[in-house]
């Protein structure tokens, strides 16, 4: 008798994942990155990627230094990934003072001139467009403070339409642990792989602390 | 539910205004301004400074006059909300410009968002007689004009590019109330406010669907400035009726 296998036993196939949706869902506006490069930002910098956006302004003395110096340490973490699979994108919120040569120059300030990491800036209508469709609270008081913008972490992948946001004070494992959940779906073998990786944390810090530490 | 922003509205309202024979409000030298101010790589704040330097040195003529119109109706749609958009008039003995910008009924009753047709605007050219009508008619100044102008023709150009902020149109015609009603009293208090933002104080909000709310906000902004209110007798007669020309232009499918 012939068998047939009703399942595959691997996840990496994603042939139900949906198409991309983003081209409808995110503005295909003009900007201009950091190097002054002009980009469109759907078609050139998310079309098919997996991308971490947050915004901020070169004058923000509140959270934009302590959230870019956390997202130094992100970019740390990622290592190789970034420029590859995975891009930082930083959008002003203030486009009337940030032109690209003061995005530079606080990318520079706080070490942030980093492979796949662009600082961005556009016209005021366009960079409200994508603040809106970004991060949007659906509360007309919080979708008019700025401040509130500067707070929150945007990650998208693309390729399978999956959005997430998080808060990038969160520990820097939780901000890592979402942008994991937003990579690309991976084969039985890369899933056991990563498995036993954990585990073996997970076993040096139970037998250095006691119990588990990180997530 | 979501609807859909009305680029037929838009096209037909701006058709209409056209058609009017009155002068196309002329904002070449405020767009010619921001972009100076652009290029010049002046700030946001530098500009907000020369708006209200000057709004300070802008003299009131008899020859051209400045008005905003907040209007509303409730009970025209299903769920008994109804059109609501804000107005500008800009008049001289010899013209008028007239646009409107909001939530507007099209031919079946449905909410559209965008330039309002003439035929609905006209309607509240003179004062409401009906309970379930608002109308709050401010005379402003000419930079006020042409501040409040700049807001609606982004809202404008944001219908016309399908680039609203919010899947719900309700939500986007709140912002624009808002913008539109807070940016008069940017450099000074000119109309008594109502803080529309979804506090805690904000009963509004808290009492009503997002489709209602402009029309309860103007409700309230009428209460809180009927002295400011111009009523029809303060307005030149030929403000006050629909205009001669007809209305029945074609739209573009």
């Amino acid at each position: 008798m012939n068998r047939r296998e009703l399942f595959s036993g691997s996840i990496g196939e994603c042939a139900a994942c949906p198409g991309q949706a983003g081209a409808e869902l995110i503005p295909n506006v003009a900007l201009r990155t950091h190097d002054d490069v002009p980009v469109r930002f759907y078609d050139d910098l998310v079309k098919g990627k997996q991308v971490i956006i947050n915004m901020m302004y070169a004058h923000c003395e509140g959270f934009c230094p302590m959230i870019t110096s956390r997202l130094v340490e992100i970019h740390e973490e990622l290592g190789p990934r970034m420029g590859r699979d995975v891009f930082m994108y930083s959008i002003t919120l203030k486009p009337e003072e940030d032109d690209p040569a003061a995005l530079k120059g606080f990318a520079e300030m706080h070490h942030a001139l980093l492979p796949g990491w662009k600082f961005l800036t556009g016209a005021a209508f366009d960079i409200e467009t994508l603040r809106f469709a970004l991060f949007r609270h659906d509360h007309i008081k919080l979708d008019l403070d700025l401040q509130v913008h500067a707070g929150r972490l945007r990650i998208i992948n693309d390729s399978i339409n999956r959005w997430l946001h998080v808060a990038p004070m969160a520990s820097k494992a939780t901000v890592l642990q979402h942008i994991a959940w937003a990579d690309p779906p991976k084969t039985l073998a890369q899933r056991m792989e990563d498995n036993r990786k954990q585990q073996e944390q997970i076993d040096r810090e139970v037998e250095r602390f006691g119990y588990r530490k990180v997530i | 539910m979501l609807i859909a922003p009305a680029g037929q509205g838009i096209e037909q309202g701006i058709d209409m205004m056209r058609a009017r024979s009155r002068a196309r409000v002329s904002l070449g030298g405020l767009v010619l301004l921001l972009c100076l101010g652009l290029l010049l790589g002046r700030s946001g704040m530098a500009l907000a400074a020369d708006a209200c330097e000057a709004e300070s040195q802008w003299v009131a003529t008899q020859t051209q006059r400045h008005f905003m119109v907040l209007a509303g109706r409730s009970d025209v749609f299903y769920d008994r909300s109804g059109p609501a958009f804000v107005m500008l008039i800009k008049a001289t003995a010899e013209t008028a410009d007239i646009g409107a910008i909001g939530i507007y009924a099209d031919d079946v009753k449905h909410p559209r968002f965008g330039a309002v047709p003439a035929a609905t605007y006209e309607e509240f050219l003179s004062e409401s007689r009906h309970a379930a009508e608002v109308m709050l008619r401010l005379e402003i100044s000419g930079p006020q004009y042409e501040r409040v102008l700049g807001i609606l023709q982004s809202w404008d150009r944001r219908v016309r590019e399908t680039a609203l902020l919010y899947p719900d149109i309700a939500m986007d015609n709140i912002l624009l109330v808002k913008q539109a009603t807070e940016e008069l009293n940017r450099c000074g208090t000119t109309i008594a406010a109502y803080a529309l933002d979804w506090g805690l104080e904000d009963e509004i909000s808290e009492h009503n669907s997002a489709r209602r709310i402009p029309f309860e906000y103007f409700k309230r902004l009428r209460q809180l400035n009927e002295s400011r209110h111009v009523p029809d007798a303060a307005m030149p007669g030929a403000l006050l009726t629909a205009s001669d020309v007809p209305q029945n232009l074609p739209t573009k499918e």
